[in-house]
């Protein structure tokens, strides 16, 4: 855990130097030291243009980046838990493609504009959806059929389903707007302010404590449902706080970064072959190992390739395989 | 004294109902077991008592207390359940998911104390699961995984024990074993056990009552030697058999000729 933080801080420290203009690490750290203690201990003045580079350009996208990775991941190990499922992911519950159709939707009526409308859509997508899918396998009668993992998956199944044809359907009426939509979907942390940083922050926090607060009974629910209900677990209240909480995490991910896959299941899934699967272990570790992976994911696409490309494409490129491999080392095992 | 009183209760899971009116009571020092063809409803009465399942009509009392009206937490205190679901998909180890039938007594962010450890330890080295404790849950045999499950809910150390088919894929000696774990745990300190069964020989030695289930209904419900006879087994089961007192079991066996 400790070891994972170091990294954290290391990787934030190594990316912000790189760019198009590179920084040295020395300068970085003064110019942060500064910045927050208002002392300098370097002996030459600071370079202005290296500080707004730093505060105005890397750091907000690097932190939005980090917090991003962090959220997916959390929201990854939520899903798995309580689909009882360890190739559930964030996207499961077809959130992404609610979240894809709000902003496509407020692209193509040319809200764009407002800068806060696209993600605010998007967000309103995705929750609407969540709360379809979570009517859709409801049931008030039977807690074995309600909410199960079986119905639940069905139910994104389907929801998503419907929605991706929307999707089309606004690519198809899009007509020059179709690159927008495109784009937007693909995923991208370019020119992202503090404010989307505080935004994910809050809700990483809170979405964070809540997971913390329900680890152990998650860990039950993995028994079986009637097993958790025995052992005193309020199987509905708590698998509906955790849907909610894990929807949301990954909603307000799509809303400000577009649709990034793989983090939020290949990192638990990663993470748990380490430390095993006691959540009370596994939600923290995850969280620090998705923002350590994103935010390299991030500084590649930014500063080591050529070009920029979709940071949603990079991750799923290169995650794909990944998790081909581990997938096809664990098959044996079971 | 822990005792657990079925006023009239009846449930359905869609338009057909699975449980028809049952009034019941079950006290403490017996052993338990519920007979009956599958879809007689068995299952659904064990998931109605360890309140998994809410009653459409009728009343569950343990000790006198509306089972609804307790907390998921407080129930787990009084009721353990063995369910017939016992496959776990994430690699927990065998001694975590032990340790998880301590989950009521532990508070929330609170390491398991010495007792929990210790009745952990102990309980495993009675179901014979000691040497499986490092090993992943996923890794198991179906056998070894029922037993783990067994244990968890042996920790949870509650008046009451609901068994579902909890011997299925047991060994003979393992089957053996377990039930005598539990027999003495009725006897020494007067627990209540319910246990559905398939086996009638195995129910008839080790049960001190019987509940026969036809169609969400009691066919019949009483000691264990006047309950199994000839004309019930037909009644009940649809099959001829031959009942005769056996005296090295101590119990009524039951034969089935050969058509």
């Amino acid at each position: 855990m400790v070891l994972f933080s170091l990294f954290l801080v290391m990787m934030i420290l190594t990316s912000l130097s790189m760019g198009y203009i590179q920084i040295p690490l020395i300068d970085i750290v003064s110019i942060i030291t500064e910045k927050i203690f208002g002392f300098s201990f370097s002996s030459g003045g600071i370079n202005e243009t290296f500080s707004t580079v730093i505060f105005d350009v890397r750091l907000p996208r690097i932190l939005t980046c980090a917090a991003v990775g962090a959220a997916l991941a959390v929201s990854g190990v939520l899903f798995q838990g309580i689909l009882l499922n360890p190739l559930a992911d964030p996207y499961t519950l077809g959130v992404s493609a609610g979240a894809a159709f709000g902003a496509s939707f407020a692209i193509l009526l040319n809200l764009g504009m407002a800068l806060v409308s696209v993600p605010l859509f998007a967000f309103t997508g995705a929750s609407i959806t969540l709360f379809v899918v979570i009517f859709l396998s409801y049931s008030s009668k039977n807690p074995m059929a309600g909410l199960s993992s079986n119905n639940l998956i069905l139910s994104g199944i389907i929801v998503a389903a419907i929605l991706s044809a929307g999707i089309s359907f606004l690519k198809f009426v899009a007509n020059e707007q179709v690159s927008v939509i495109i784009f937007w979907l693909m995923g991208s942390f370019a020119s992202k302010t503090w404010a989307d940083f505080s935004i994910i922050l809050i809700f990483l926090f809170s979405g964070t404590i809540i997971s913390m607060f329900y680890a152990r009974d998650l860990n039950l629910i993995s028994l079986g449902a009637k097993s958790a209900t025995s052992l005193g677990v309020d199987l509905k209240k708590i698998t509906l706080i955790l849907l909610v909480t894990g929807s949301m995490l990954a909603a307000i991910c799509v809303s400000v970064s577009g649709i990034i896959g793989f983090v939020g299941l290949l990192i638990p899934h990663m993470i748990r072959l380490v430390s095993g699967p006691d959540n009370r272990k596994l939600i923290p570790l995850s969280m620090l190992a998705g923002a350590i992976l994103l935010l390299l994911a991030d500084t590649i696409t930014r500063a080591v390739l050529p070009h920029e490309i979709p940071i949603g494409v990079l991750t799923a490129l290169t995650g794909g395989p990944v998790f081909c491999w581990i997938f096809k080392k664990n098959r044996m095992k079971y | 004294m822990t005792s657990i009183i079925l006023e009239n209760i009846s449930f359905s899971y869609g338009a057909k109902p699975t449980i028809k009116q049952i009034s019941c009571q079950f006290g403490s020092g017996n052993f338990y077991s519920i007979l009956g063809p599958n879809g007689s409803g068995k299952t659904t009465l064990l998931d109605l008592i360890s309140g998994f399942l809410k009653p459409d009509i009728g009343q569950i009392k343990i000790d006198g207390t509306d089972i609804l009206t307790l907390s998921k937490n407080q129930l787990a205190k009084k009721i353990a359940l063995v369910s017939q679901d016992y496959a776990i998909n994430f690699p927990y180890l065998v001694k975590d998911v032990v340790l998880m039938g301590r989950h009521p007594f532990i508070p929330r962010f609170s390491q398991p104390s010495h007792k929990d450890y210790d009745i952990t330890e102990s309980v495993m080295e009675n179901c014979g699961i000691a040497h499986l404790k490092d090993k992943k849950i996923n890794e198991l045999s179906g056998g070894e995984k029922q037993r783990c499950v067994f244990a968890r809910a042996l920790c949870q150390d509650t008046p009451i024990l609901l068994l579902d088919e909890a011997f299925s894929n047991m060994d003979i000696r393992h089957t053996l074993q377990m039930l005598n774990i539990v027999k003495r745990a009725v006897k020494e300190k007067n627990r209540v056990v319910i246990s559905v069964f398939h086996d009638l020989n195995i129910a008839s030695a080790w049960s001190d009552a019987v509940l026969m289930l036809k169609n969400g209904k009691i066919k019949t419900f009483g000691e264990t030697l006047d309950v199994f006879t000839h004309e019930t087994i037909q009644d009940v089961f649809n099959v001829e058999s031959i009942v005769e007192f056996n005296a090295h079991v101590n119990a009524k066996q039951i034969y089935y000729p050969s058509i």
